[in-house]
């Protein structure tokens, strides 16, 4: 069933990851995205996965979760991975007519398939624990200073809330037309490419429809609660820093010291 | 045996994630062929969960629907089969409207069916004439149509592929109270001339009281009553503990027997209490003690 998607799920919790504040929540997720590429030998590798073993320790989640998101990426990771096995010039262990495997290329391609991973099983950290409002209320926030290019922040993540707000929304639907339309025979599962792309006419017309009535009905809506963009607009939840936000940034920046070291000092693996 | 079965039906709702819901547990219910069966249970009760495995959009967890005896997902490639037997007219009907005019879209269903030109435009009419569409209304664009008709057109997309079983979900949410009356009177009127087998889930107690041979009344995922309206609906006090209501004529007649009216048995429609308060009112029996 379409319910079943996870993607971008977020999962409510108490735990201290979901408590952090979501700017740094962000913050720290582009700050991994970028730590798993700095470590050039194994230890450091060691010690960026290990972060995130820690961070999704303190999420609660179940890891089940976390593996589950990283499903729909192992053919584009093998792919990589399978790439780079071959391509990597240096010690040959193997070959065969134009295909040859050396010491080098097995060694980058894990090395390059686990930092992958870790980048994607990050990001959904943050999505987990992250609901998609609050996440664009941080973007907002973040962005702000943009504020001084004359672009309207504001609007877009308004546009970004509501877009977001409505997918589950829009999937449920999907999902009921789908049954209504299965109710009345509509072949969904057999025939061509030809033949299913023509039974999702039945799907996308009426959900089209329903987007746009409700776009019309929410558009109204704000209208009559005198919505007229974000100029004067205040907050009902404010943001504040705690002490467990700095303290999260500050082992972040630790852990990137420590991986900057130990590339300095052992030489490197890729 | 009955026509339709479920037999210790479970299902879970996004099993081994934090959402995980079981909507039914163990439920078990018999229909018989011909009836008129009223649902109610409110907003998570499981009645909405319930009738989509009727006609097999759902599979069971745990646990069998029978039809004529035969557990439906026996062979689950035939499924379609069984969605024929078994019409379903979702919620809000009119929001799964698509085609171009009125016709062809009422005609979905039995050319799915993969009926001969001529059948599909004899049902098509037939159904057309069932909810009352006019002959004019089958060339527009749905789309142009009000929402009462709307509906109606949905409806007749189900009727059309005559299926024995018919199950409406909510047909009257959201219509006036004379686009209800009408939906409600032509689903008898069908029910009546073809001798079909309905299923139907309502919020309202009285559209229940008013059509239904029986009331399923379903709480917290399980069957918590079965039984006549009459029945069923004498039971106000436990209804009420499950937050729902009996007909508001018939929480009048409990009040006027606890103000010691002699008024007779409950009464769940207003033309019962209509038959039974005129003579009264002639005779001059009753009287406030």
């Amino acid at each position: 069933m379409l319910t079943d998607i996870t993607i971008g799920q977020f999962f409510p919790g108490n735990s201290l990851l979901h408590r952090l504040d979501p700017r740094i929540k962000l913050v720290l997720t582009l700050f991994y995205i970028v730590l798993v590429f700095v470590p050039q030998n194994w230890l450091g590798l060691l010690i960026a996965v290990a972060f995130l073993i820690v961070a999704l320790a303190c999420s609660r989640l179940p890891a089940r979760l976390i593996l589950r998101s990283l499903k729909p990426t192992v053919p584009i990771i093998l792919l990589t991975a399978i790439i780079n096995l071959f391509y990597v010039a240096g010690d040959v262990l193997w070959s065969w007519w134009i295909f040859t495997i050396t010491y080098q290329g097995v060694t980058t391609a894990v090395f390059i398939a686990i930092r992958l991973l870790c980048l994607i099983a990050g990001s959904s950290l943050l999505t987990y624990t992250t609901s998609p409002t609050t996440l664009t209320d941080a973007m907002e926030r973040l962005l702000k200073p943009l504020k001084w290019l004359h672009i309207n922040i504001h609007e877009l993540a308004m546009m970004m809330t509501i877009a977001l707000r409505f997918i589950p929304t829009l999937i449920e639907e999907t999902d009921q037309i789908m049954s209504a339309q299965k109710a009345r025979g509509a072949d969904m599962e057999s025939g061509g490419l030809m033949q299913r792309v023509r039974a999702l006419v039945p799907v996308l017309i009426p959900l089209f429809v329903s987007a746009f009535r409700r776009a019309i009905d929410l558009a109204m809506a704000m209208e009559c609660r005198c919505y007229h963009g974000g100029k004067g607009r205040t907050r009902m939840k404010q943001l504040h820093m705690q002490a467990r936000d700095y303290m999260s940034l500050a082992v972040a920046a630790l852990v990137l010291a420590g991986i900057i070291l130990l590339n300095i000092y052992i030489p490197a693996t890729i | 045996m009955s026509l339709l079965e479920t037999r210790d039906l479970v299902y879970t709702y996004a099993p081994r994630t934090p959402f995980e819901k079981t909507a039914l547990k163990q439920v078990s219910v018999a229909i018989e062929e011909g009836e008129l069966v009223g649902v109610i249970g409110h907003t998570g009760s499981g009645k909405s969960t319930l009738i989509q495995h009727l006609n097999g959009l759902l599979r069971p967890t745990a646990g069998q629907v029978l039809l004529d005896g035969k557990d439906i997902w026996e062979e689950p490639k035939k499924i379609r089969a069984v969605r024929f037997a078994v019409g379903m007219v979702f919620q809000y009907p009119e929001h799964q409207l698509f085609e171009e005019t009125v016709y062809k879209d009422i005609a979905f269903g039995p050319k799915n069916q993969g009926l001969s030109e001529e059948k599909i435009d004899s049902r098509v009419r037939e159904a057309a004439k069932a909810v009352e569409l006019s002959d004019d209304l089958l060339e527009k664009s749905p789309f142009e149509l009000s929402g009462g008709q709307k509906r109606r057109v949905a409806i007749a997309g189900v009727m059309a592929m005559r299926p024995r079983i018919l199950i409406l979900d909510e047909p009257t949410a959201g219509l006036d109270p004379r686009g209800r009356d009408r939906v409600l009177r032509l689903i008898r009127q069908y029910r009546d001339a073809h001798n079909t087998t309905v299923i139907l889930v309502s919020h309202s107690m009285e559209d229940v009281a008013r059509i239904a041979d029986r009331v399923l009344v379903m709480n917290g995922g399980e069957v918590a009553m079965l039984d006549t309206a009459a029945n069923v609906f004498s039971r106000g006090e436990e209804l009420t503990e499950m937050g729902l209501s009996v007909p508001a004529v018939t929480r009048i007649w409990m009040e006027l027997r606890k103000r010691g009216l002699d008024v007779g048995e409950n009464v769940y429609t207003v033309a019962q209490a209509a038959e039974r308060l005129l003579p009264l009112l002639k005779g001059g029996d009753a009287r406030v003690d």
